[in-house]
């Protein structure tokens, strides 16, 4: 009994602490996270993010995204690129980050919000995406491991990037990026 | 009918209305307005699914069964970004309604949620992932019938969460636990172990809190272990809980594994249960519970189709050893067909993302001499 209570009073506690507003919490949640993934990936501090005015062409699992230029004082070294796909339930964000030739950089999960299928936020488990080639569709089962328990959202991550890489390199065929 | 027809266009509806909203927001915006605008994933709003197996089982000599076994409807309300509501409602044998899970998930972080309401008990694969088409064969295991009583679901209230950083998953609930003595006679049992005393959240009772926790890792390529413990003591309904015997202490232990590996997939678990008092309880009701429940299982699986392919056809062998009497206290002896062996040889045919074909031949021995029986099963199975 003694124990019910006590999560009742730390529930409400931790209630209390949250902003009103999720969204904007979760907008500067991930301002933050992609800054500090762009510090930590290309080993800088001092950088700015230019909104890209480009779509890529939308699929089921890439609708809702943004496109960034990474610019140093003097230089350009990349894009980060925040996406929403599918999970079983719900929508979750994720981030892209490439270097000016479009290599994969990092791939992280910003937000994953319904209980299914969120071990595919494991660093480990994304860090797959990065050790193949440049041109190489990411194949789920195949060089994309399957995690039991979260298939769904392994396939749409999997479809999602892909998707994002395809786009990204048509775009770049047309010099539009 | 009506209603579900209804539920299904406020649904579409809403998700319509989210998305227009989000594609003329983007229009005029700023960029981190419109960062905003990208995370507002299904701010609310309500969310469908279900699945369902019709079943056919043939036992050796005997007629076959044919059977709606279980359909069940998956309801979800999202009241905001971080509380969402989650129901699903079973009929089983076309007849039986049931409520399988009913609970509050409170986002509190990333990484930490609140639950409460009734939910699964996380031990061992199949009581928390049993739709039929992530596991093989036409039935779910027997281990996950007579050692952990799936589905085995309770009320309570806990925590649950992922660490991305080691790529685990937690899981830590109170739970109100099995009733073992109604007032008229005892519920527990040797050949079935503790099925008969799940209360399901049907108007329980409730006399002692149990816990239940389980522990994820899925940092290697592949593989997923999970550890899960549950510790506690059953029910008795008032008046009787007071006499000696009408309840029995429980202590479970779970362990479970799955690895994939391209086309290759293989699956196991062990469980053991250890019950106090069970001596107390046979004398007090005149039943045969065993002091210790132990079963394990394992399976090896392979896709014979190309990974290109949507479809995926599976042939897989299992072989599993579970036993209710695996220990007896000193009142009773032990019963040896309570140790029971089962062979399964099949495949599971996934016609499409969330539809299969099932087909596999058991056969099903004990530890008595002369007893293997078989059975040809056929399924068909979905999960939206």
């Amino acid at each position: 009994m003694k124990k019910i209570l006590f999560l009742f009073i730390l529930s409400l506690s931790l209630s209390a602490w949250t902003p009103a507003s999720r969204s904007e919490r979760e907008s500067k949640y991930i301002l933050k996270e992609t800054k500090k993934a762009i510090s930590s990936t290309f080993k800088i501090e001092r950088f700015l993010l230019e909104q890209e005015n480009i779509l890529l062409t939308s699929s089921a699992f890439l609708t809702e995204h943004s496109i960034f230029k990474i610019n140093t004082e003097t230089d350009s070294i990349g894009y980060a690129i925040v996406v929403s796909a599918p999970s079983k339930t719900d929508s979750f964000e994720y981030l892209l980050l490439l270097d000016s030739s479009l290599s994969l950089k990092k791939v992280k999960v910003l937000i994953y919000r319904e209980d299914y299928g969120g071990e595919i936020s494991s660093k480990r488990w994304l860090s797959q995406f990065l050790k193949s080639a440049n041109d190489d569709t990411y194949v789920y089962g195949d060089n994309i491991s399957a995690i039991s328990g979260a298939t769904i959202s392994v396939k749409s991550i999997t479809a999602s990037i892909n998707d994002v890489m395809d786009s990204l390199r048509t775009l770049q065929s047309q010099n539009k990026i | 009918m009506h209603k579900t027809l209804s539920l299904v266009l406020i649904g579409l509806t809403l998700c319509t209305y989210g998305q227009n909203t989000s594609v003329q927001d983007t229009l005029q915006i700023s960029s981190n307005q419109r960062i905003l605008n990208n995370l507002a994933g299904i701010p609310r709003g309500i969310t469908l699914g279900g699945y369902g197996e019709v079943l056919y089982n043939k036992p050796e000599n005997l007629n076959a069964e044919i059977d709606i076994q279980r359909l069940v409807l998956l309801f979800g309300y999202k009241f905001d970004e971080r509380v969402q509501f989650v129901t699903e409602i079973e009929f089983e044998h076309v007849k039986e309604v049931y409520v399988e899970q009913a609970f509050v998930n409170y986002n509190l972080t990333s990484g930490l949620n609140i639950r409460a309401g009734l939910m699964l008990v996380p031990m061992g694969i199949i009581n928390e992932f049993h739709e039929p088409t992530i596991f093989n064969g036409v039935e779910r295991p027997s281990l996950d019938k007579y050692i952990i009583p799936t589905t085995w679901r309770e009320i309570g209230i806990g925590l649950s969460g992922r660490l991305n950083s080691i790529s685990a998953r937690y899981q830590a609930y109170l739970f109100n636990g099995f009733l073992s003595h109604n007032g008229e006679s005892g519920l527990l049992k040797g050949s079935n172990g503790l099925r008969s005393g799940r209360q399901k959240g049907a108007e329980s009772t409730m006399s002692n809190v149990n816990f239940a926790g389980k522990f994820d890792f899925y940092g290697i390529r592949g593989l997923r272990l999970g550890l899960s413990g549950y510790h506690g003591k059953t029910q008795a309904v008032d008046g009787q809980n007071q006499i000696p015997g009408s309840q029995v202490g429980l202590s479970m232990l779970g362990l479970d594994g799955r690895y994939t590996l391209k086309k290759f997939s293989a699956r196991g678990q062990y469980t053991i249960a250890s019950l106090s008092d069970s001596d107390l309880y046979n004398e007090l009701t005149g039943r045969d519970l065993g002091s210790k429940l132990m079963g394990y299982y394992l399976e090896a699986a392979y896709n014979v189709l190309p990974f290109t392919n949507k479809q995926r056809l599976v042939g897989f062998v299992r072989y599993e050893n579970y036993n209710t009497h695996h220990a007896v206290g000193e009142f009773i002896s032990k019963n040896e067909a309570f140790h029971r062996k089962e062979w399964t040889l099949g495949f599971s045919y996934h016609i499409a993302p969330g539809a299969v074909y099932k087909m596999d031949y058991q056969t099903k021995s004990t530890a008595i001499a002369n007893t293997t029986k078989g059975q040809f099963n056929m399924g068909v199975g979905i999960w939206f």
